[in-house]
């Protein structure tokens, strides 16, 4: 992919030109990868966390289709070690080998059709350290490109293995986590030769830096802080509250070839919550806009500078991160867009040239942080600032949000974007409290809360198919718990959803209507993928329970999340009977 | 065993400069208006620092089980929640033993101690 590099021209024209140019001088393999990874759909690979850059999480196979469904049963499992707090990764697919991480960023490499080991990593982790975490020990992805696997771990470092051996290739220590208590649990992202990968934050003091590393050498080369990472962006922090910052990029973004932008989702400031209600320009704990958390930014992957973005929620005070959401590419009416849905249940739609709002639109019901967003603006109406003392009514959405941090999929053939919604609100008391200037291995909330059912019924969950531009909706699945895990889409004309309680359900990509259905045994809260092994499609579902959302349903709806298995998981793969 | 309330008190007083301690000033965005964080004797009182750290798991001030279990007229020992203040226990809960000083987790287990249902 090498000849996006310098595609970033004004003229369409142009830009062929170049990309025809450079194409000739790479390798096949090479200029393939590129292909797959610029589609709209993935094919016989799954080669990047999201599916393609496009983000759809949609297989163009459709062997196994809306007719034959009926027929999927499993082919084989897989068993990963040391499964504390499940499994909660997206598995890659490339040249019919399934490769996924798992707790303490341990990888495994399995033969596609039959499930055979080719080779297990397990890296040597702080123990120390990661036993002062609560984000953690978990790992929810990897990458893959040049003849490379990439992982980050806990402990902050980003490891290269080699694809075929698994040996290491080079280890990086890019984040001091014995002092920032966080390192790494999202996929990274590769990008031409620049390997991607973004820290956690939010809660924990830290300025929650996204690094770029040649994807070679494992040479750091460049970093870029969420927080006050520009001069402008330092003066939206009053005082010394930068020191307490947050923020981070804990999921992985995706790339725009066309304007050789990396897209990233950011985390919320620390303290989550605080008092200074409506006076949080002048006053309060971290005065200003506190940019850049709570934002989407688009970088230059070559260098790590900020190119332009769009903060979804100024001065954030309720701990709705934007980054969870992926980032759907789409073209409409001439307009190239992107769809991003941020944790407070609102989907952002911008123009992928400057992320200017184009639209905004609400995917739950119970919404009362603001009033509303204004669809041309993107300005926050009504906020609802918070101060000292009982939060009454109760804040919606809850703080485990109205969307959360796995995808939904997009069907470039029917046009619809599927969406796991999340209904629930929040008992609250915000306390004043001292914030952490230095990092240490603490946390920084500000309130004491209960999540509780919304005014509108019990708390619980939806699937809803809509136009991703217009938020329209065609058709609703209700769940009596809010599935945590991503959404597939696929050519065959199918959704599938894997939900809490361990049902794989696989619906009627234009109906909703339920075709299929299996119990995986265990709660669901990790990314399904599609690909191809030996001429057959198989469908990949990690199974496995114990997320910090998860941890919330044991109270919230009793059995069977009281007795769910919460150290164990599976990688349970399914094919066509014969 | 109960750990009488009258030591917590005495425990309490010499740890008050922890939160100070965290506050290393910089020229960096000093012209910035100051945030409301002076260092108080709130950061030795185990509800403030419930509501920073424990919160985020034990909901409603650790009345209600969440993410971690209910607190309020807990059966367990004083010794035993002190331990697993101090060591946590991996994918549940981490260990504040090395941030946290003797005096404040004292603090925190009297603030558990003293709630209500």
């Amino acid at each position: 992919m090498i000849f996006y590099g310098r595609s970033v021209v004004g003229c369409a024209a142009l830009a062929v030109a170049a990309q025809v140019a450079v194409t000739v001088s790479v390798s096949p393999a090479r200029a393939q990868n590129a292909a797959a990874l610029n589609a709209e759909a993935t094919m016989n690979d799954w080669p990047t966390y999201h599916g393609t850059y496009k983000s759809y999480h949609y297989s163009g196979l459709d062997q196994i289709n809306a007719g034959n469904v009926k027929n999927l049963e499993v082919a084989w499992m897989h068993f990963p070690e040391r499964a504390t707090r499940g499994l909660q990764s997206t598995p890659l697919a490339l040249d019919g080998v399934l490769y996924y991480s798992g707790s303490y960023s341990r990888v495994y490499a399995l033969d596609g059709a039959t499930g055979k080991t080719i080779w297990a990593y397990a890296p040597e982790l702080d123990e120390e350290l990661v036993a002062k975490q609560t984000h953690s020990p978990y790992n929810r992805g990897i990458a893959i490109g040049g003849g490379n696997l990439y992982v980050g771990t806990v402990d902050g470092r980003l490891i290269a293995l080699d694809l075929k051996t698994g040996k290491s290739v080079w280890d990086t220590k890019l984040l001091d986590s014995k002092k920032v208590t966080v390192g790494f649990t999202g996929a990274p992202l590769v990008v031409k030769d620049m390997v991607i990968i973004g820290a956690q934050g939010g809660e924990w003091t830290g300025r929650g830096p996204i690094f770029g590393v040649d994807g070679k050498t494992g040479q750091k080369k460049w970093e870029f802080f969420t927080v006050a990472g520009t001069e402008e962006a330092m003066k939206t922090w009053g005082g010394e509250s930068w020191r307490t910052g947050g923020g981070g990029g804990w999921m992985p973004g995706t790339y725009d070839p066309e304007t050789n932008s990396v897209w990233w989702g950011t985390a919320n400031p620390a303290p989550l919550y605080d008092w200074s209600g409506a006076d949080w320009k002048k006053s309060g704990p971290r005065p200003g806009d506190n940019l850049y958390t709570t934002s989407v930014i688009a970088l230059d992957p070559d260098t790590g500078k900020l190119k332009f973005y769009h903060q979804e929620l100024p001065h954030d005070a309720w701990d709705f991160d934007s980054s969870v959401g992926e980032f759907v590419m789409l073209e409409r009416g001439g307009k190239k867009l992107v769809v991003h849905a941020n944790k407070s249940g609102y989907v952002f739609v911008y123009d992928r040239s400057n992320a200017k709002v184009e639209n905004v639109w609400a995917l739950v019901k119970n919404i009362n942080f603001v009033k509303s967003i204004d669809p041309k603006t993107g300005e926050l109406i009504g906020r609802r600032d918070l101060v000292e003392g009982k939060v009454d009514p109760p804040l919606c959405p809850a703080i485990a949000g109205g969307i959360s941090w796995n995808s939904g999929a997009y069907s470039p053939k029917n046009g619809l974007f599927y969406r796991i919604g999340q209904e629930w609100c929040m008992e609250m008391s915000v306390e004043k409290t001292t914030p952490i200037l230095e990092p240490m291995a603490q946390l920084n909330i500000g309130a004491t809360f209960k999540i509780v059912a919304p005014p509108d019924g019990p708390a619980r969950g939806h699937l809803s198919a809509r136009d991703p531009v217009t938020g329209a909706k065609k058709w609703e699945v209700a769940y009596k718990q809010p599935p945590l895990a991503s959404v597939l889409a696929t050519a065959g004309n199918l959704v599938f959803v894997p939900d809490a309680e361990g049902i794989v359900h696989a619906y009627n990509a234009d109906t909703g209507e339920e075709l299929w259905s299996r119990n995986n045994g265990m709660g669901h809260n990790a990314g399904i993928i599609s690909y191809m092994a030996g001429g057959k499609q198989y469908v990949a579902v990690p199974a496995g329970w114990g997320s910090l959302v998860a941890d919330e349903f044991v109270a919230l709806y009793g059995e069977p999340f009281k007795s769910m298995s919460k150290n164990t998981g599976a990688m349970i793969v399914y094919t066509l009977r014969q | 065993m109960r750990i009488p309330l009258l030591i917590v008190s005495a425990i309490i007083w010499p740890f008050l400069s922890t939160g100070a301690l965290a506050q290393q000033s910089s020229p960096v965005g000093a012209a910035n208006p100051l945030p409301q964080a002076e260092a108080s004797p709130d950061d030795i009182e185990g509800g403030k620092m419930f509501a920073t750290t424990c919160g985020f798991c034990h909901q409603e001030g650790g009345r209600h089980a969440g993410r971690g279990p209910k607190l309020s007229k807990s059966e367990r020992s004083d010794e035993y929640l002190v331990e697993r203040i101090k060591k946590g226990k991996v994918g549940a809960m981490p260990a504040y033993g090395s941030v946290f000083s003797d005096g404040q987790i004292i603090a925190i287990l009297a603030y558990i101690r003293g709630l209500d249902d």
